[in-house]
C-alpha cells in the first residue's frame, strides 16, 4: 500500500470503520511511514479535543418537562373536549384502558416466565431497568462519587459485597448506586457517567448458567458483559459498543486486581 | 402499549442526543428548543414507522428533518447548495482571518466556535460522528447521503477545523507541525 493509498483510508481506520483487511494493510503502513501516522495521529488528537472542549448540550430541564406534559396532555384524559354525551361513556374508555393494562401485564409476565431461561431476556430486562430509571429521574439511591460509601451501602443490602471501581481519571465518573431486581435476584446497580452518557452496571456474584452475549443492540442502547472477579457486569447505555465492552471489561479486571474482592 | 408510552420509552431517553444536534445546527438555545419540540410531535405522530430499531438514529432524523423545515422558514440564506463550489464558497466567508482569529482567541471555546463556524453540511456530520459516536451507516442514514458522502464530508469538517486560525490559535494542537 502506498501513501496515496494509506491516505484516502486513514479516516475510516481512525473512525473503526475498515474492513479487517484493509485495517492491517493501512496498519502495516502506518507503522513505516511517519507522514502518514502523523495525519492519523492528528485525527485522534482531534478527535481527543474535540470531546474535550466541544460542549455536548443537553437537554434542558425545561424543555423536558414541556414534553413530558405535552404527553400527557395528548393522552386524553386532560384534553378539553366539549362535556356531554361522550363524557358519559368515559368510565368505558377508562375500563377498557385498564383491560388493556392488565392484558399487557399479564402477557408481559407470561413472556417472562417463558423465557426466563433464555439468557438474551437479562439483556432485554437490563435495558428495561435502564430506560425506567431513565424516566423516572432518580437513577441514584446512594449518590455518592466515593467508592468507599457506596460499597458499604450496597453490602448492608446484599447477600454479597460487589467490588465498586473507580475509573474517574479515564472520565468515567461514579455517580452513585441503587438496587435492582434483575434476573430474579436483586442486584447492585453501579451508575457511571461517561461524557453525557449515563451507564448502568449491573453486579451480580458469578453464576453457573451460560453468559450472556459479550456485546448487543437492544432498542438502540448497548449491552456489553463480562466475568471478571467472581461476578458477572452487564452494563447498559447508549455510550459507543467500542466504549462500553471496553469499560465492563475493565471492570471485571479492576475488580480482580484491587482490593475489592467479595468478601 | 399507547403511543405515549412507547413515546416515553423509545424516544425520550435520546431528548439529550436530539437535543445536542438540534443546538449545533441551529447554534442557539431557543431555537434548539423550538426544533426538539416540534420533532418531538412529529415523532409521535410517526411512532409506528419505528419498528424495532434504533430509537436514537431514528428520533435524530427527525430532529435533522425538522431543523431543516425550521431553517427554511427562518434563516433561509444559511442554506447553501449541496454542491462543491457553493460548499467552497461557503468555507470561505466561514474562515476568519488571522486578525479575527486573534480577537477571538481572547475568549476561550476556540475549538467550540470553529465547530459552530464550519458550514452546515459538514458541522451535521462532524457533531454525529464525533459527539453522538455514530457509525458511517448510521451517519449517512440520518444526513440521507450515501456512506461516500459522510466520508469526504467528514474529512473536509476535519481539515478545517485543523487549519482554522481558531484552533491554530489555541495552540496547534491539532492543526500539526508542518508535515
Amino acid at each position: 500500500m502506498n501513501c496515496a493509498e494509506a491516505l484516502k483510508w486513514v479516516p475510516a481506520y481512525a473512525d473503526g470503520e475498515i474492513d479487517r483487511l484493509r485495517g492491517y494493510l493501512v496498519k502495516r503502513h502506518l507503522a513505516g511511514c511517519a507522514d502518514c501516522a502523523a495525519e492519523h495521529d492528528r485525527i485522534l488528537a482531534l478527535r481527543a479535543q474535540l470531546r474535550a472542549e466541544v460542549p455536548y448540550y443537553g437537554a434542558p430541564p425545561a424543555l423536558r418537562a414541556r414534553v413530558r406534559e405535552t404527553l400527557g396532555v395528548s393522552a386524553g384524559s386532560t384534553k378539553p373536549r366539549p362535556a356531554g354525551a361522550r363524557d358519559r361513556w368515559s368510565w368505558l374508555a377508562g375500563g377498557a384502558l385498564a383491560g388493556c393494562a392488565a392484558t399487557i401485564l399479564a402477557w408481559t409476565l407470561g413472556t417472562a416466565v417463558l423465557d426466563w431461561q433464555k439468557n438474551e431476556d437479562i439483556g432485554n430486562e437490563a435495558v428495561a431497568l435502564h430506560v425506567r430509571a431513565t424516566l423516572a429521574n432518580h437513577p441514584i439511591e446512594v449518590a455518592s462519587s466515593d467508592q468507599h460509601t457506596v460499597k458499604p451501602w450496597l453490602s448492608a443490602r446484599l447477600d454479597y459485597s460487589p467490588p465498586v471501581p473507580d475509573f474517574a481519571k479515564d472520565g468515567f465518573t461514579l455517580l452513585g448506586a441503587r438496587l435492582d431486581y434483575l434476573d430474579r435476584t436483586a442486584v447492585a446497580t453501579l451508575v457511571y457517567r461517561y461524557r453525557q452518557h449515563t451507564i448502568d452496571v449491573f453486579v451480580r456474584p458469578e453464576t453457573k448458567r451460560p453468559a450472556p452475549p459479550a456485546l448487543r443492540n437492544v432498542r438502540g442502547f448497548n449491552v456489553a458483559h463480562a466475568s471478571g472477579a467472581g461476578m458477572d457486569w452487564l452494563a447498559v447505555s447508549d455510550v459507543s459498543p467500542d466504549v462500553l465492552s471496553e469499560f465492563v471489561q475493565r471492570l471485571a479486571r479492576g475488580g480482580a486486581s484491587g482490593t475489592d474482592k467479595p468478601q | 402499549m399507547s403511543d405515549n408510552a412507547r413515546f416515553a420509552q423509545l424516544v425520550l431517553p435520546h431528548l439529550d442526543a436530539g437535543y445536542n444536534l438540534a443546538r449545533w445546527l441551529t447554534r442557539d438555545a431557543h431555537d434548539a428548543d423550538d426544533v426538539v419540540q416540534d420533532a418531538c410531535v412529529r415523532a409521535l405522530k410517526y411512532l409506528d414507522a419505528l419498528r424495532g430499531g434504533d430509537g436514537r438514529a431514528w428520533f435524530l432524523t427527525i430532529v435533522r428533518r425538522a431543523f431543516y423545515d425550521w431553517i427554511e422558514r427562518n434563516r433561509p440564506a444559511e442554506i447553501v447548495a449541496d454542491d462543491g463550489s457553493a460548499i467552497d464558497a461557503a468555507v470561505d466567508t466561514a474562515a476568519l482571518t488571522p486578525e479575527q482569529a486573534a480577537i477571538r482567541s481572547a475568549e476561550s471555546q476556540l475549538l467550540a466556535d470553529a465547530v459552530a463556524e464550519l458550514p452546515l453540511p459538514f458541522r451535521e456530520v462532524l457533531i454525529l460522528r464525533e459527539l453522538e459516536e455514530l457509525s458511517y451507516k448510521e451517519i449517512a442514514r440520518i444526513a440521507d447521503i450515501p456512506i461516500g458522502t459522510v466520508m469526504s464530508r467528514l474529512a473536509r469538517a476535519r481539515g478545517l477545523l485543523q487549519r482554522s486560525p481558531l484552533v491554530r490559535a489555541a495552540g496547534g494542537r491539532t492543526a500539526g507541525e508542518g508535515s
